[in-house]
């Protein structure tokens, strides 16, 4: 006899990201997305402010500390980092033996992507959640959000967590190695990082350095989440939304193609 | 004929017309670059409520058949049906109501015993956690794993994961059919072991399928109703253990003696043309010690020189003639014993026999 859970439409999918938090977040995990930004905002953020000074940085005709700045770029810095737990949650199911199990269950392909897909969606809004509220007493005199300016930030996260677990989760269904894995990812996440404008802004900087910058989905991720967290939403926010919207489709569809194309 | 669609014990509720747990009809399976059948056409029933051995040598095709009959790969062609659905059409029900411990273990590394036994109890639709942490508690104490509930899967022996990989398919709960168990015994130790085909046994006793392989026979032996021995894709015998026996391990023996003296080369030379020059029990003469659906030879024991084991099928005759060979030489007998042939001695003659066939096909 069927229970009323077997209606649920996705009752599957919940199930399997309950058992992806539960069984592939590690406390050392949870301390590394806390602690990572934490030494960024006040370590870096006051340390480079000393630096700059009092000019601080203009964001559309908003002029906020660099403090400020930084927390809102480690805010999308973050999704990008707590996304990577998509890639991580598929190498260990590979790994481990976990894949094929449950593939075995009554669980299929499709409901497995969409299982890891929602789970690094939480993940990053957590880890957003978490940035925002520590870092609050640094931003909390710069902050403007208005109604019609925070989907932009939430979209950016959104966007964001798909894009980066995407990416990661095709990076771990090609290599065939965990050092393989940790190098590329490593190396690319470096790329990621700081050829973009969580740390710094992109205007005034060197044109083709600059350019890289805009090639980068973090930029993207880092720039939409500002605009929402201090209401400078303009016409190249929009053509940003854009671009990180395909970005991160694309990205997803061949994640979703890798997986099901992934032997069992 | 492989199959036997005879009907059998009734247990399941959601049992076919014909009666048979998995039906399996002229399945095969193309793989790689060559394109080469993996399976060739194969075809089996098995019973509900019984142990149905799937035996093979490596590369023989049985986890090919394994990962089709637990939805991981789609045939290239032929049927299969499971509780009498169409394993295509019906994956999802059919998956509800199987089991599957695989070659390969599966763990989660971050989780407890405890842990991972409930999560999977969840998965399986044990809503109620109370039932859950019952039936936890039940499965830890029969698979003794109460002294490491607490341990992550990562700190475990291969021995202690193998035996959680198992007991996490019984919170199943009452729901599972069939159980499919691909060399279930790997890296357990004999005690391990045999409580694992006892609580097997139990549970085939109240109803439930399981569908083994393995390669210990002494296992297949214990356990199985019916055996399947698989070789280069094709079914090449198929019956009881004992059938299997009586049916190609025939009127074969197997001679173990023990000399009072160290054999000499000569003297082993002279007992192989006792065996290769004797008739068997039809009247037919062996080419090469080999007849037609057995292998007639003698086995040198490695560890002690005096001693030595002769498959033959016509014992009383051949052990006549080394008697009076024995004689002639002045040698002396420590220890005779005549034996039945064991479940491996038929299968390893039947793949050989499949072999030798293939060879001479080839040539």
């Amino acid at each position: 006899m069927k229970s009323m859970n077997d209606y649920i439409v996705g009752y599957s999918i919940i199930l399997l990201v309950y058992r992806n938090i539960v069984a592939a977040i590690d406390k050392m995990f949870l301390i590394w997305q806390i602690a990572f930004p934490v030494v960024y905002i006040f370590v870096a953020g006051y340390a480079y402010s000393a630096l700059i000074g009092d000019q601080g940085i203009t964001i559309g005709s908003l002029t906020v500390t660099y403090v400020s700045f930084l927390t809102a770029g480690m805010i999308g810095f973050n999704v990008m980092n707590g996304s990577t737990i998509a890639g991580a949650i598929i190498w260990n199911d590979k790994r481990n033996g976990m894949f094929q199990q449950i593939l075995v269950m009554p669980f299929n392909k499709i409901q497995y992507v969409f299982a890891n897909l929602i789970t690094l969606i939480l993940i990053g809004l957590g880890s957003a959640a978490v940035i925002m509220v520590i870092g609050f007493p640094t931003i909390f005199y710069d902050i403007n959000v208005t109604l019609w300016s925070i989907p932009y930030t939430i979209y950016a996260l959104v966007a964001g967590s798909i894009f980066f677990g995407s990416f990661t989760i095709i990076l771990s269904t090609r290599m065939k190695s965990s050092e393989g894995y940790n190098v590329i990812s490593n190396g690319l996440f470096l790329f990621f990082a700081f050829v973009s404008s969580a740390f710094y802004p992109a205007e005034g900087l060197p044109q083709p350095l600059s350019a890289a910058f805009y090639v980068n989905p973090l930029t993207y991720i880092v720039d939409l989440t500002r605009a929402g967290i201090f209401a400078q939403v303009s016409m190249f926010t929009n053509i940003e939304v854009v671009i990180l919207g395909l970005l991160s489709s694309a990205v997803f569809l061949i994640a979703t193609r890798s997986i099901i194309k992934m032997e069992a | 004929m492989l199959r036997n669609r005879t009907s059998n014990q009734a247990h399941s509720s959601i049992r076919d017309r014909n009666g048979a747990c998995i039906s399996v009809t002229n399945l095969k399976k193309l793989y790689g670059k060559a394109k080469e059948f993996t399976l060739d056409g194969i075809s089996f029933d098995v019973k509900y409520g019984t142990v149905f051995g799937f035996l093979g040598p490596n590369g023989a095709g049985k986890t090919t058949t394994l990962k089709i009959l637990t939805t991981l790969l789609s045939p290239t062609s032929g049927s299969v049906y499971i509780f009498g659905k169409d394993i295509i059409r019906k994956q999802s029900e059919i998956k509800r109501k199987i089991g599957v411990v695989s070659q390969n273990p599966s763990f989660e590394a971050n989780l407890t015993v405890e842990r991972a036994l409930d999560l999977y109890g969840l998965l399986w639709g044990l809503h109620d956690s109370m039932v859950r942490k019952n039936k936890v508690n039940e499965i830890l104490r029969t698979f003794d794993l109460e002294s490491i509930r607490n341990s992550k899967n990562d700190e475990l022996s291969i021995g202690q994961r193998r035996r959680v990989q198992l007991a996490r398919e019984f919170m199943h709960g009452e729901d599972m059919d069939l159980l499919f168990l691909d060399e279930p015994t790997v890296g357990l130790d004999p005690s391990a072991r045999r409580m694992l085909l006892d609580y097997i046994k139990k549970h085939v006793m109240s109803g439930l399928t399981v569908f083994f392989t393995t390669h210990i026979m002494e296992e297949a032996e214990y356990l199985c109703d019916e055996i399947a021995i698989i070789d280069n894709g094709r079914i090449i015998a198929f019956d009881t253990p004992t059938g299997l026996k009586q049916k190609y391990g025939g009127a074969n023996k197997i001679i173990e003696i023990t000399f009072k003296d160290v054999l000499s080369q000569s003297f082993v030379e002279l007992l192989k043309k006792i065996i290769i020059g004797s008739k068997n029990s039809d009247g037919d003469q062996k080419r090469g010690g080999i007849t037609t659906n057995t292998t007639s030879r003698i086995d040198l024991n490695d560890t002690n020189p005096n001693a030595i084991t002769i498959t033959v099928n016509n014992a009383e005759e051949v052990i006549s003639e080394i008697l009076q060979l024995v004689s002639k030489n002045g040698m002396q007998i420590e220890s005779i014993s005549i034996n039945p042939p064991s479940l491996e001695e038929v299968f390893l003659s039947i793949v050989n026999d499949e072999n030798n066939l293939k060879d001479n096909e080839r040539k």
